[in-house]
C-alpha cells in the first residue's frame, strides 16, 4: 500500500510538528487543480472535440441570430421565376415578387406603409367611441393579421422574432444574401430555410433532452437513493420499457395526437405540435439517463472518498456539493451531449416520415425529406438534399464528438463504457 | 445447462409480461381516444356505420372487445381485420411485409457486424495507419450521416448515375442490397468504433502481455486472446442496434418503395388503422425481445465470469 | 566470462509522453549465470520492470523506444532479433510471470487452454500430451485436483492459486530463465511466503535462472544470490546478497535497508523513511539523480554523474561519497 505512513508515535515535539507541516505543504503543492479545470484542460487537448465545440457554438449563435441576418424569406414561394434554381450569386431584394404587391416592391417600403396604416388606425381607435370604436378595433386586428408583411414572409413571428426582423430591415433594408444554396421546388431559398430549420431542430433537440433529463435524473436518483425493493421495481420497469420499440409507440402516439379534432383541442390549450413533440420524445429518452444516474448514486453512496470526506470532518453540505454533485453532474452532462444528437436524429426521422415538424415550420429533417422527394431519374436537384443533409450530419457529428470528448475529459476511467 | 434453461424460462415470463403490458397500453391508447378511423372524412349513414362497427367488433363494450381481441391473438394468432386495407387481415399484411423487412434487416445487421468488427480490429491492431484513419473517418461519417440522407445520396449516385442497382420495388435480391447497405451503414460505423476502442483497451491489458511473453504471434494473440474481450461491448450494442435497424427500416422502405412492414406501419399509424398498427407494434416488440435474449445469452457464452442464472 | 547465460549491455529505453521524453532506463548493464537468482530492487518507476520487458521486446513501441544497448542470450542479440525469432525464445527459453495474477491470466479462456497453448506451440505437443503436461505442471505447483481444475476459468481460482497457475505456465517449457516481476507483491503475506518457497523449490528441481524484480528487500534476502539496486533508470549498486546487506555503499541502498523493520534493532529506534519523491524521469538532474534526496550529498554530486566504483569483494556502486567516512547530513552538528 502506498499510503504515506503517519508518524508511528504521534509525538508533538517541535521536529515532529515541523515535519508534519512540511508534509502538508508538499501535499498542497501537489493538488490544487479542480475536477472541472482538469477536465477542461484535457478537453482542450482533444482537437476534434474542441473543433466540435466551436462548431456547435457557432451554429447555436447563428441559429439565435437568424432573424437579424439578411436572409431571404424561408416561406415566400415563387413558382414562376425561382423554381429549382441551382446555387447562384445574384442578390435578391426582399419583397420584390410582384404577387406580393408590396409598396415599391420592397419589404422596407411595405413595412413603412403598414406601420403608417396601423398608426392611423390606432389614432382613430383612440378618438372613436361606442360601436364605431369596436368596429375600428376589429379592423385594426384584421389589418394586423392580413396586411402585416412580416407575417407574409415569415411564419407567425413572435414578439422577439418580430423585433429582430425589424432590426434586420433597419440594418440591411431589402438586401438579401443570394441563393447560395439554390432554391427548392417551390422557389424558396434553401439557405434561408436551412438557417431557420436550425432553430427548430436545435430547440427540439435541447428541449426534448431537458425533458428527458428531468425525468431521468429524478427517476434514477430516487431509485438509487431508496434502494431495496423500490429500486428493484423501478429498474424492472425501465427494463420493460427498454424492450419496447418505443419509436413505434412514439409514432403511434404522434399519429393519435396529431389527428385533426384532437389537434384543435390541444391547440386551444396552447399545446401545439412542437410541444407534443418535445414531451413525447423526452418521455421516451430518459431510460439511459435514469440507469446511469442510478448507478452513480448507488456507487457514490458507498464510495470511499465520501467516507474519507466524512472521516476528515466534512459537513453534509460539503459532501453533497463538493463530492456528490460534481460526480453525477459530469456524467449527466456527457449524456446530455449525447442525447441531443439522438433526439435531433429522431426528429429528422419523424419529420421525414411526415409525423414530426409540420409545415410551415421548417426543420432539417423536413428539408432533407423535401429534397429527396424531388429526386427523379430525369433531373437531380442535388442542392436541395446536400446542404440540409450536410448541415444535419455535421451538427450530429460534432455533438457526438463533443460528447465523447467530454466523457474522456471528465472521467478517463469511463472511456469505454 | 440447467442455468440456461432456467434463464430462458425466467426470461420467457418477462417477455410475456412485457408483451401484455405493451398490448394493453396500445389497446387503451387506440380505443380510448375519440374519433375512430371511420368517422374522420364524411358522415356515414347510421346503418352503414353500424354494420361497419359490427364487422370490426366495435359495438361491444370495451372490455369485451379487449378480451375478444386478446383471445383471438392468443389462441388463434389472429390480429383481426385491417381497418383500411379492406379484404386484408392484419396477419396477411404482416405475412406479406415480414419477409421483405426481415431479409433487409438480416442483411443489414450482418453487413454491419462483419464490416464493423473487421475494420475495427484492423484499425486497432494497425493503429494510426492509413487503414485506421480511413476506416475511422468512414465510420464517423457513417454514424453522423442519418441513413435516410445516405439513402437519398446513394440513390442519386448508384441508381441514377452509375445504374448499378434498380431504383425501387421488391422482387429480387439485388433490389434489397442497396437499402440494406444504407440501413446497416450507421451501425457498421458504430460497431467499428466500438470494436476499435474495445480492442485497444483489451490490447493494453496484462493478460495480453502475458500472451506475448508466452511467445504467441500477433495474429494468435489478437484472434484468440483479445477478440472476445473486445467484442463484449459490440455484443451488448446489438440490442440497441436491432432497435435502430427496425426504426431505420421504416424510412428506408419508404425511400426505396419496398413493400415491407415498415411502410405499412407508418401508413397504418397515420391513417389510424389501429389493429394493423397494434399488430405491428407487437411483432416489433417480439423481435426486439428475442434479440435481447440472444444478446444476453451470447454475452454469457463469451464471458465465463457472467453467471446467466443471476440475470 | 563464457558461462554467462544472459548479458545486458548499456540498455536504454525512452517513452514519449505528454510531459516530454521519459528516460525510463538509462545505460543498464548486468549479466546472469545459469541457475542463479538475481534480484533487481528499486522503487516503482525505477526502471526495473521496463528493463526486463525491453529485453524480450515487450515494450509497446510507440510510445516506447529502445535507444541503446545489447541483450545477448546464448550469443544472440535479442534486441536485433526479428519478431518470429523473439517469439521462439519467449515462453520457450525465457519466461515471465507478472505481478498481478488477477489480471495476468486471460479471463475468457480456461486454464487448460492457456497452459496447453504454450507447449503445443513451442514443444509441438499434441492436444492430449499438452493436457497431460498441463496437469503435471499444476500438480507440481501444488494445485490439488489438478486434473479437474485444469478446465476451470481463472476467476474460479484464488489469488495465490492463480499465481501458481502463472508459474506453472511459465515453467511449462522448462525455460532457462524465469523473469519474475514482483510475483508476490499482490498476494497476502502468508501466500507470498508459499509462492517464494515454491519458486525456490522449482529452481532446485529445474535449474532455472531467475531474475526476481521486487521492491521488497525481504524477498531479496529470502531468495536471491546477487542484487542490483536500481534508481532513476540506472543501476546504482550491485553486490552479492550477504555483502550488500552487511556493507551497503550507496546512500540509497542504505536508505532502503534502514526502511526495513528489523528484529535486532531496539524499539526506540525510529524506522527511517527516505525523504522526498522519486525523480521525475522526464526532467533528470545533470548530476546524480539521487542528489535531491541524499543525506550524504556533496557539491559535485549535483553537477556530475558518479561513475561505477568497485566494491570491496565484488560488485560496484555509483557514488562519490565514502559513506563510512562521512556522517549523513542530518546527523551533522
Amino acid at each position: 500500500m502506498a499510503v504515506p505512513q503517519a508518524p508511528s508515535k504521534p509525538t508533538l515535539d517541535a521536529s515532529g510538528a515541523e515535519q508534519y507541516a512540511r508534509l502538508l505543504e508538499e501535499a498542497r503543492g501537489i493538488q490544487g487543480v479542480s475536477l472541472w479545470q482538469d477536465a477542461w484542460r484535457r478537453l482542450q487537448r482533444n482537437r476534434i472535440a474542441m473543433g466540435s465545440l466551436y462548431f456547435i457554438a457557432a451554429v447555436s449563435v447563428l441559429a439565435i441570430l437568424v432573424p437579424v441576418l439578411p436572409l431571404q424569406s424561408p416561406l415566400d414561394k415563387d413558382l414562376r421565376d425561382r423554381k429549382n434554381l441551382p446555387p447562384e450569386r445574384e442578390t435578391v431584394r426582399l419583397g420584390s415578387r410582384d404577387e406580393l404587391r408590396f409598396a415599391g416592391n420592397s419589404l422596407a417600403g411595405e413595412l413603412g406603409e403598414y406601420e403608417a396604416m396601423l398608426d392611423e388606425l390606432q389614432q382613430q381607435v383612440a378618438l372613436a367611441t361606442g360601436d364605431e370604436r369596436i368596429d375600428l378595433q376589429q379592423r385594426l386586428e384584421l389589418t394586423r393579421i392580413n396586411r402585416d408583411p412580416l407575417r407574409k414572409l415569415w411564419n407567425n413571428p413572435g414578439p422577439i422574432v418580430r423585433g429582430m426582423l425589424r432590426l434586420r430591415v433597419a440594418l440591411f433594408g431589402d438586401w438579401c444574401i443570394p441563393s447560395l444554396f439554390g432554391t427548392d421546388d417551390l422557389g424558396r431559398d434553401v439557405l434561408s430555410r436551412v438557417c431557420w430549420g436550425a432553430r427548430v431542430s436545435l430547440v427540439v433537440g435541447v428541449v426534448a433532452t431537458l425533458v428527458s433529463l428531468a425525468i431521468g435524473v429524478s427517476y434514477g436518483a430516487i431509485a438509487g437513493y431508496c434502494g431495496g425493493w423500490i429500486d428493484e421495481a423501478m429498474m424492472r420497469f425501465v427494463d420493460i420499457l427498454y424492450s419496447i420499440p418505443f419509436i413505434f409507440v412514439v409514432i403511434f402516439l404522434l399519429a393519435i395526437l396529431g389527428a385533426e379534432d384532437r389537434k384543435q383541442w390541444l391547440e386551444e390549450r396552447g399545446i401545439n405540435q412542437l410541444v407534443i413533440f418535445y414531451v413525447v420524445i423526452g418521455a421516451f429518452y430518459w431510460l439511459t439517463m435514469a440507469r446511469v444516474v442510478r448507478g452513480q448514486v448507488i456507487s457514490l453512496k458507498t464510495e470511499q472518498f465520501v467516507e474519507a470526506a466524512r472521516v476528515i470532518g466534512a459537513g453534509r453540505t460539503r459532501i453533497i456539493f463538493r463530492h456528490l454533485i460534481p460526480n453525477v453532474l459530469g456524467i449527466v452532462i456527457v449524456y446530455l451531449t449525447l442525447t441531443i444528437p439522438a433526439v435531433m436524429l429522431f426528429e429528422s426521422f419523424l419529420s421525414f416520415l411526415g409525423l414530426g415538424v409540420q409545415p410551415p415550420d421548417v426543420s432539417w429533417g423536413l428539408l432533407v425529406n423535401e429534397g429527396t422527394q424531388v429526386i427523379t431519374p430525369i433531373k437531380i436537384y442535388w442542392w436541395q438534399v446536400v446542404f440540409s443533409g450536410m448541415t444535419l450530419a455535421m451538427t450530429l457529428f460534432s455533438l457526438n464528438f463533443l460528447g465523447d470528448g467530454l466523457r474522456d475529459a471528465l472521467d478517463p476511467r469511463m472511456k469505454n463504457r | 445447462m440447467g442455468g440456461v434453461v432456467g434463464f430462458l424460462l425466467r426470461r420467457a415470463c418477462w417477455v410475456v409480461i412485457t408483451l401484455w403490458i405493451v398490448y394493453t397500453a396500445s389497446f387503451i391508447l387506440m380505443r380510448n381516444v375519440p374519433g375512430g378511423p371511420f368517422d374522420s372524412e364524411r358522415k356515414l349513414p347510421a346503418e352503414i356505420q353500424k354494420n361497419i362497427e359490427a364487422r370490426y367488433n366495435l359495438d361491444q363494450p370495451l372490455l369485451t372487445q379487449y378480451f375478444d381481441h386478446l383471445g383471438n391473438i392468443l389462441f388463434r394468432g389472429d390480429f383481426g381485420p385491417s381497418f383500411r386495407m379492406t379484404d386484408f387481415t392484419v396477419n396477411q399484411v404482416i405475412a406479406q411485409g415480414f419477409p421483405v423487412s426481415a431479409s433487409m434487416g438480416i442483411f443489414a445487421i450482418t453487413f454491419a457486424i462483419v464490416l464493423g468488427t473487421l475494420s475495427g480490429i484492423v484499425s486497432a491492431v494497425r493503429r494510426h495507419s492509413v487503414w485506421d484513419v480511413s476506416f475511422m473517418t468512414a465510420a464517423t461519417l457513417g454514424i453522423a450521416v442519418p441513413n435516410f440522407v445516405l439513402a437519398s445520396l446513394a440513390i442519386v449516385v448508384f441508381v441514377f448515375q452509375l445504374q448499378w442497382f434498380p431504383a425501387a420495388g421488391w422482387g429480387s435480391l439485388r433490389q434489397i442490397i442497396l437499402p440494406a447497405l444504407c440501413l446497416g451503414a450507421p451501425y457498421a460505423g458504430y460497431i467499428a468504433r466500438l470494436t476499435r476502442t474495445g480492442m485497444l483497451e483489451v490490447l493494453g491489458r496484462d493478460y495480453i502481455r502475458t500472451a506475448y511473453a508466452k511467445g504467441l504471434g500477433e495474429r494468435r494473440v489478437v484472434m484468440r486472446h483479445a477478440l472476445r474481450g473486445a467484442l463484449l461491448p459490440v455484443v451488448s450494442y446489438l440490442g440497441p442496434a436491432t432497435a435502430g435497424i427496425l426504426t431505420g427500416s421504416l424510412v428506408l422502405e419508404q425511400i426505396f418503395a419496398l413493400p415491407g412492414m415498415g411502410s405499412h406501419f407508418v401508413e397504418a399509424a397515420s391513417q389510424r388503422d389501429y389493429p394493423l398498427a397494434l399488430g405491428m407494434v407487437m411483432i416489433y416488440t417480439c423481435l426486439l425481445l428475442f434479440m435481447n435474449t440472444m444478446v444476453d445469452l451470447s454475452y454469457a457464452m463469451i464471458d465465463p465470469r457472467v453467471k446467466i442464472e443471476t440475470q | 566470462m563464457t558461462d554467462r547465460l544472459l548479458q545486458v549491455d548499456d540498455l536504454g529505453v525512452e517513452f514519449q509522453t505528454d510531459e516530454g521524453v521519459v528516460k525510463a532506463v538509462n545505460g543498464v548493464s548486468f549479466d546472469l549465470a545459469p541457475g542463479e537468482t538475481l534480484g533487481i530492487v528499486g522503487e516503482s518507476g525505477s526502471g526495473k520492470s521496463v528493463t526486463n520487458l525491453a529485453m524480450l521486446g515487450l515494450i509497446p513501441q510507440p510510445p516506447g523506444r529502445i535507444t541503446s544497448g545489447r541483450v545477448t542470450y546464448r550469443g544472440e542479440d535479442l534486441l536485433r532479433a526479428n519478431t518470429q525469432r523473439l517469439s521462439r525464445i519467449r515462453g520457450r527459453h525465457i519466461a515471465m510471470i507478472f505481478q498481478d495474477p488477477m489480471t495476468a491470466l486471460n479471463p475468457f479462456l480456461t486454464v487448460e487452454e492457456q497452459l496447453t497453448e504454450v507447449t503445443r506451440l513451442h514443444l509441438g505437443y499434441t492436444h492430449d500430451e499438452a493436457i497431460a503436461h498441463a496437469i503435471k505442471m499444476l500438480e507440481q505447483v501444488g494445485i490439488t485436483g489438478a486434473d479437474k481444475r485444469v478446465f476451470d476459468y481463472p476467476h474460479q481460482f484464488s489469488g495465490g492459486m492463480r499465481q501458481r497457475v502463472m508459474i506453472a505456465m511459465a515453467l511449462s517449457c522448462n525455460p532457462d530463465i524465469l523473469i519474475a516481476d514482483e510475483p508476490s507483491t499482490a498476494l497476502d503475506v502468508t501466500i507470498q511466503a508459499q509462492i517464494l518457497d515454491l519458486m525456490k523449490q522449482l529452481q532446485r528441481e529445474h535449474g532455472t535462472a531467475i531474475i526476481m524484480i521486487t521492491h521488497d528487500l525481504g524477498v531479496v534476502a529470502n531468495i536471491c544470490h546477487r542484487v542490483l539496486v536500481m534508481y532513476g533508470g540506472k543501476i546504482i549498486e550491485r553486490a552479492d546478497i550477504d555483502s550488500l546487506f552487511a556493507n551497503p555503499r550507496h546512500p540509497y541502498t542504505i536508505g532502503l535497508l534502514e526502511s526495513v523493520p528489523r528484529w535486532d534493532t531496539s524499539h526506540s529506534d525510529k524506522l527511517r523513511v527516505i525523504p522526498g519523491q522519486p525523480p521525475d524521469l522526464a526532467k533528470l538532474p545533470p548530476g546524480c539523480s539521487f542528489y535531491p534526496r541524499c543525506t550524504y550529498r556533496e557539491d559535485r554530486c549535483e553537477r556530475s554523474v558518479p561513475p561505477a566504483f568497485e566494491r570491496p569483494g565484488g560488485g560496484d556502486f555509483a557514488c562519490f561519497v565514502d559513506v563510512d567516512a562521512v556522517k549523513p547530513a542530518e546527523e551533522r552538528p
